[in-house]
């Protein structure tokens, strides 16, 4: 028989670098490199031959959707938790900067292109199962390998160039800033490799993202004009990774369009564009998600749009919250509750307090909570307290739900 | 009347091999503080020649003894504490301080190496600060209410560095202020306002440097803020930003610090683009009311493009003054 700590509480929690054994009774736990979890002793239990990582994550990730789908057929858990998207790449021990080492090195062309790769693959496998562990339900990949949100699409599509550094909204961070000098199109896929590498890895499902075509375009130099098709092309052209990114497994897809903050009503022929982005999406479920402000004056014309999840940030867009309370809400949306700006914790039990305040204005039980936006804007350790934070909130959430 | 065409830098100079490998020496404990400031002088005294080799006018000390213009502050200023990675852009990161009390000024934070380099030159050298708004809005707050508490507190404390920097005898100032268009409609008057209360009663001339961003949402506004000298970065645009001063003409009282070098691009440029850019310039401006100056702070680039890159500036910068004066003008 398995010692009761571990087999109930051990079994779910994933440590990074965790291998994984496949005791007799065919249940699946997670021993930590070091030895088993301190003053257990895995007495009766004989180790099988270790399975392959992909398998043992596949299993995982298995058992953790049918444990919310048994628990959520008999009402027991309710809202779910993810990210928004980005995550720290770098923290401050020399082990934690192993990135931004290969990248110098890379840059001075005393390191391959391939060496580069594998050291960005490590740390998207590191960040997606550092999310995971944390007890996330869906995670991304972080976007580390991206050198910002704008310029990772724009160089990788026909029909842009890529010009000096620009401030990235409201924020202490620049990307480089991308000019259209052509007929933008998709050449190949920009995200698939990525979120396979994230899928392999992770134990959790993991949610693919893309930055949405208005937002490439108002952060494109010269903006947005009335006459120019570059936002269509940018939607037609983003389509197709949509479609790539289902072909690919991607289960959720994410079409982040932060520019839509600063506007009061939906871009003319916004309809027509969301349609043309989630075509080719198949089974996947598509969300849209606003952050770095709120979106009020156009929540319904954004809740009529072909997606089937919301993400709100309600920290900078407070006033998002308010609306969303004054509405019946079908479809499922992301509660961006977490400050995602701030090193500053919040108190789980406040933000599950707040999350209580949407549970009969959205499908709750379908829904989720995340931080207000990526959360790269902070320090890896606070990103991984927020993250525990999150977690601890959702629990409590679904308590006070029952 | 000033001297036309006057060259400086923005401050922060590449820092070489021998001190960048101490100062992470000195984070593993294996080097010494006092090693690690003898390395830090002897960089700055480098630092201090180059700009004598290369007849710069008005120089910086390098700020060899900052890791970065916003974490230097932090770790220097009571009621802040240093903080931890996070990344500004591509491959550059910095650790972002934490606001946690009310800020003090208790001592000097620049002095010290603005007199050990000014010791060493006749030349006048600026001294350096990063403006209030730039330090809060660079930094994770959580003690103040409000971002207007935190930057107007944060300004008491970088005007005292400035009066003790003037009563040292600092002839020019500069506060950097690369954030102040964060927020340009909601905050814009905030900036101004710290700003007049960083130079108000102190006897210096005071630059300000602003780059990146959305220039174009600030300015004329800008000519607002109480300082004789406002310096942009125009080669990182190719001199794009000349045009919002063709509609608005710049302020006939102050100075345009005129970026002529790209601090984030390896290529040096070309003397004859340089010249042309502030050709472009002097048809808007008086050659009396420009400085010729890199973008931004140059510790971005290796030492090696550094010299190579002033050197373009300087060579540009004496063609032009030769043109203009053969003109008679």
């Amino acid at each position: 028989m398995m010692p009761a700590r571990w087999a109930a509480g051990e079994r779910d929690r994933i440590a990074p670098l965790s291998i994984s054994v496949v005791p007799l009774l065919g249940e699946m736990v997670h021993v930590h490199p070091e030895g088993t979890p301190e003053g257990i002793r895995p007495r009766g239990i004989i180790p099988r031959p270790v399975y392959s990582y992909s398998t043992c994550v596949r299993r995982e990730r298995h058992l953790k959707f049918h444990k919310w789908a048994t628990h959520r057929s008999k009402g027991l858990l309710l809202v779910r938790t993810t990210v928004v998207g980005s995550f720290p790449r770098v923290d401050d021990s020399p082990e934690g900067q192993r990135l931004r080492r290969a990248i110098a090195r890379w840059e001075r062309g005393d390191l391959p292109a391939d060496g580069l790769r594998a050291v960005q693959a490590g740390i998207l496998r590191e960040v997606v199962r550092e999310q995971a562990g944390a007890g996330l339900d869906l995670v991304t990949d972080g976007q580390v390998t991206w050198y910002d949100s704008q310029s990772h699409f724009a160089s990788r599509l026909d029909g842009f160039e890529i010009g000096a550094l620009e401030r990235y909204f409201d924020t202490n961070t620049y990307y480089r800033q991308p000019r259209a000098n052509g007929t933008v199109r998709w050449k190949a896929p920009i995200t698939v490799v990525d979120f396979r590498e994230a899928a392999a890895a992770s134990p959790a499902p993991v949610k693919a993202v893309v930055m949405g075509p208005f937002t490439l375009a108002a952060l494109s130099e010269g903006g947005i004009s009335e006459t120019s098709p570059l936002v269509q092309d940018l939607a037609a052209a983003l389509g197709r990774e949509v479609e790539a990114l289902a072909a690919a497994g991607a289960r959720d897809i994410q079409v982040d369009e932060p520019a839509l903050v600063r506007r009061t009503s939906l871009p003319k022929g916004y309809q027509e564009v969301a349609a043309t982005l989630v075509r080719g999406k198949g089974d996947a479920r598509a969300w849209l998600f606003t952050y770095f402000g709120g979106v009020e004056p156009l929540l319904d014309d954004l809740l009529s749009l072909p997606f089937d999840v919301f993400g709100f940030d309600l920290v900078q867009g407070a006033g998002t919250a308010e609306a969303l309370r004054a509405r019946r809400i079908e479809k499922p949306v992301a509660l961006g509750l977490l400050d995602a700006r701030t090193t500053k914790l919040e108190d789980p039990h406040l933000v599950a307090k707040q999350a209580l305040t949407f549970r009969d204005h959205i499908p709750f039980e379908d829904s989720f909570l995340s931080p207000s936006n990526g959360l790269e804007f902070l320090p890896r350790p606070k990103a991984r307290e927020k993250l525990r934070v999150l977690v601890s909130a959702a629990k409590l959430a679904n308590e006070g739900a029952r | 009347m000033t001297a036309p065409l006057l060259t400086t830098t923005v401050g922060s100079f590449a820092k070489p091999d021998y001190l960048q490998r101490a100062r992470n020496q000195f984070a593993a404990g294996k080097v010494s503080a006092e090693e690690l400031d003898r390395l830090t002088r002897q960089a700055t005294k480098e630092v201090v020649e180059l700009q004598e080799a290369l007849g710069m006018d008005v120089f910086v000390h390098g700020e060899m003894e900052r890791g970065d213009m916003v974490g230097f502050f932090g770790e220097n200023t009571t009621g802040m504490r240093p903080g931890q990675l996070v990344r500004s852009y591509g491959n550059r990161y910095y650790h972002k301080p934490v606001i946690v009390d009310e800020v003090r000024w208790d001592r000097p934070i620049t002095l010290d190496f603005w007199k050990y380099a000014q010791g060493l030159t006749s030349k006048p050298v600026k001294g350096m600060l990063t403006g209030p708004y730039t330090i809060v809005e660079w930094s994770f707050d959580e003690y103040y209410p409000s971002r207007r508490d935190a930057v107007l507190a944060m300004a008491r404390v970088i005007h005292e560095e400035a009066a003790a920097l003037a009563h040292a005898g600092a002839k020019y100032i500069q506060i950097d202020e690369p954030a102040i268009h964060t927020r340009p409609d909601a905050d814009f008057d905030l900036g101004v306002e710290s700003m007049e209360a960083v130079v108000r009663g102190v006897d210096a001339e005071f630059h300000t440097h602003i780059c990146y961003g959305d220039i174009a949402r600030i300015y004329p506004g800008m000519l607002r803020l109480p300082v004789k000298q406002i310096h942009l970065a125009f080669k990182n645009e190719n001199f794009e930003l000349l045009k919002i001063l063709e509609q608005v003409p710049f302020d006939t009282s102050k100075e345009l610090g005129l970026g002529v070098i790209d601090v984030h691009n390896h290529n040096v440029e070309s003397v004859r683009e340089v010249e042309e850019g502030i050709e472009r310039t002097l048809a808007l401006l008086p050659p009396e009311r420009v400085w010729i100056e890199p973008d931004c702070g140059l510790k971005t680039r290796t030492p090696d493009e550094v010299l190579e890159k002033l050197k373009v500036m300087i060579a540009a910068r004496d063609a032009v003054r030769r043109r203009f004066s053969s003109r008679g003008e």
